[in-house]
């Protein structure tokens, strides 16, 4: 019976390395609510997975579904090749880090770092050396024998890694461990991730409604909305070709102007029609292109726009639109300009001003011209 | 209108018509006092308290004359002296020890599960029947909760005709230990489940899933990290169950029948039957020293639990 399934689960990946993890069409249900649809996708072992999306898009339950604290409503789950849905939690090969990191105040720290192994019954003798050796691989050798409230958030943090690490599980699941920590130690603590990630080469599965986590941290990135799998990507691709109109706007500042498709060309260009300003651009979604006479959008970055105070500066440009500076804001290392353009009915545009040798700089009500290259545009439905 | 309404709600100007009142009556600069004043229903509560346990200590030191039925106006420790020495009494106190610690043990044991199941079930249904199940006890009240078991174990009661319709002579059901013990286990559960629900409460859901995907089975779970979270319940309902059940006075009474009687039933018998209210007196004393050694032992042993609000054991 299951021999077909497992024959399609163990298969190759792409890249010539074997599958950690299968998810095939999984869906979940609370009466009523799809909270997962119909998910899948594959991951290579040794490769970092984060899943990326909006709050309430279903991420939570898909992780809950793979570490078997919850059951599929619908589709298999397959971990090395082998179905789990019959499998308990604990019978799983899986070190969780939890959103509320979830260690045991009752225990030290290296009374958290034990417990895997002496639920796993390892040989009591080994247990001491290796709990201390990823204490020390978290940086927190020494650190054994205090109390989790003695611990600052950060070093909590590092204390449920090395729990979830110890035991030397097939596959590595974090919920949001790092949502609740300031910026700076969060940055400092995705850098850790990657490291330890790296250095043990453990399948990983991470979840996150940071953008910039996903980007910096991943291999892959699944981008989930509403339930569904939007897009499943390297980051870069995930920035510069994003499928969907959707994973364009969650990721990056990206600018929409909606008009009517006019004309469509085999190499993938298209053009729309937006009053009677004509615009040139790529189709965005090579599996769902837009058709002429289609209402369409097109997506450009802010980064990808150039501002300038005369049109002749832009004149290398493949399109230029004239506007109003309406506000500017100051983010430190960059100027975030909002321009209303006239020619698409005042509607504003988000252009981000990075240039490091001109240090030029536009006031509210000046006139200015953006201008980018029609590539960048990218057409969706 | 409407929108004023909303963004200042009724509720909010009827507190500040409150506040006002009180700002007239008790002004800002004696706010200091305010707390203090606060405490005072508590403290006048506990002096009393405190008035009459002088009362039966100066009682307990006089004896009675049984030729002419008066106190006598000197101290002694006599009374004590009988209480010490007196079988009837070690007996008494004996038994009703027992009866706590046995009690105390066979309680937690069924108030766990109980608890378990109302503070993590996933159906507000079943949450719902534990909780009114749970109160029903309380307003029935405990005489007439015996009684009830008098007419179910009687001699005559429903279970002895039950057993009589198969072929089973009567048996006696009540007025020996066991009945004691079990109307007594009873009357517990709802104290002791009232006093874990809480402290099951505290521990989050989460800790136990993180146990499962860390390797334990529920078995090793609940050993390794239910079991020792919960420990500040087991104390404080433990202390509870423990003192009510040591001092308890009805379930002896009526399942026991007067041939098992605690130690209430000891001192009541002194005070309203051969009126001794020295002996009395010395007996409740007694009693007064015996629950308190046992919370303090407990609370030297384990801690005082949920009963220090938290500030239990670093
Ligand atoms: N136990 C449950 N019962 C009913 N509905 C649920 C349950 N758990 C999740 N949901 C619903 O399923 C949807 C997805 O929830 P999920 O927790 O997976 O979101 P998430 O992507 O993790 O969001 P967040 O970023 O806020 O953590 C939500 O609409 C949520 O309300
Ligand atoms: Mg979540």
């Amino acid at each position: 019976m299951q021999e077909p399934f497992r024959a399609v689960a163990s298969r190759e990946a792409e890249g010539g390395r074997e599958i950690a993890v299968t998810v095939r069409n999984v869906g979940m249900d609370f009466d009523g609510v799809h909270a997962v649809k119909n998910a899948s996708f594959d991951l290579p072992k040794g490769r970092f997975l984060t899943i990326l999306g909006p709050s309430g898009s279903g991420k939570t339950t898909l992780l809950r579904m793979i570490a078997g604290f919850q059951t599929p409503s619908s589709g298999e789950i397959f971990i090395n090749g082998e179905a789990v849905s019959a499998v308990p939690p604990h019978k799983r090969s899986i070190g969780m880090v939890f959103q509320r990191l979830a260690l045991f105040p009752h225990m030290t720290a290296a009374e958290n770092v034990a417990f895997p192994l002496k639920m796993r019954r390892r040989d009591a003798r080994t247990i001491p050396e290796r709990v201390e050796r990823y204490l020390e691989l978290v940086r927190l050798g020494g650190y054994g024998g205090r109390r989790i409230h003695e611990l600052s958030g950060g070093q909590q943090q590092r204390v449920a890694i090395a729990r979830a690490l110890v035991f030397e599980p097939d596959l590595l699941l974090l919920d949001e461990p790092l949502a609740a920590l300031d910026r700076k130690l969060r940055e400092e603590m995705q850098l850790e991730f990657r490291r330890i990630q790296r250095e043990l080469g453990v399948t990983t599965i991470n979840v996150t409604h940071d953008q910039r986590e996903a980007l910096v941290v991943s291999d892959d990135i699944v981008v989930m909305d509403q339930g569904e799998i939007q897009q499943k990507a390297q980051p870069i691709h995930t920035y510069r070709q994003p499928r969907n109109a959707f994973v364009a706007n969650f990721i990056g500042v990206t600018n929409f102007i909606a008009g009517t498709v006019r004309a469509v060309s085999e190499a993938g260009d298209v053009s729309i029609l937006r009053g009677d300003l004509m615009l040139a651009g790529k189709i965005g979604d090579p599996v769902n292109p837009p058709a002429e006479g289609d209402k369409a959008s097109g997506a450009i970055r802010a980064e990808q726009i150039r501002l300038a105070g005369d049109a002749a500066q832009l004149s290398k440009l493949d399109c230029m639109l004239a506007g109003t500076v309406t506000d500017t804001i100051f983010e430190g290392e960059r100027m975030v300009y909002e321009v209303a353009c006239a020619a698409i009915g005042d509607e504003v545009i988000r252009v981000f001003d990075h240039d490091p040798a001109a240090h030029t700089q536009f006031d509210i009500g000046e006139s200015v011209f953006l201008g980018w290259n029609a590539r960048d545009m990218l057409v969706f439905r | 209108m409407r929108a004023a309404r909303t963004a200042y709600p009724l509720k909010w100007r009827i507190m500040d018509a409150l506040e006002g009142v009180a700002a007239a009556i008790w002004p800002a600069r004696f706010r200091r006092a305010t707390p203090y004043l606060m405490l005072l229903p508590a403290v006048l509560l506990v002096g009393l308290l405190v008035l009459g346990l002088i009362q039966i200590a100066d009682a307990s030191l006089r004896t009675l004359d049984t030729t002419t039925f008066q106190f006598s106006d000197d101290y002694s420790i006599a009374n004590f002296r009988r209480a010490l020495t007196e079988p009837l009494f070690l007996v008494v106190a004996q038994r009703s020890l027992i009866a706590a610690l046995i009690v105390t043990a066979v309680t937690l044991v069924f108030a766990f599960p109980y608890a378990y199941l109302m503070v993590r079930t996933r159906s507000p249904g079943l949450r719902k029947f534990l909780l009114i199940a749970l109160f029903l006890p309380f307003f029935i009240g405990q005489v007439v909760r015996a009684y009830g078991w008098l007419i179910i174990l009687g001699n005559q009661g429903m279970v002895n005709e039950a057993l009589g319709l198969v072929g089973v002579a009567p048996m006696r059901l009540i007025y020996n230990y066991p009945a004691v013990l079990f109307g007594l286990v009873q009357y517990m559960l709802p104290f002791a489940v009232l006093m874990l629900a809480p402290a099951l409460t505290a521990i989050p859901e989460e800790l136990e899933a993180a146990a499962g995907s860390l390797g334990a089975n529920w078995v090793r779970t609940f050993i390794h990290v239910v079991l020792p979270l919960a420990r500040p319940g087991f104390i404080g309902a433990g202390v509870v169950v423990l003192t009510l059940s040591l001092t308890d006075f009805a379930v002896p009474a009526i399942l026991g029948g007067g041939s098992h009687d605690f130690i209430a039933n000891a001192i009541y018998d002194q005070f309203f039957r051969t009126s001794d209210q020295g002996l009395g007196a010395t007996l409740a004393l007694m009693l007064v020293a015996l629950g308190s050694i046992l919370v303090g032992l407990v609370f030297a042993l384990f801690g005082a639990g949920t009963l220090a609000m938290g500030r239990s054991r670093a």
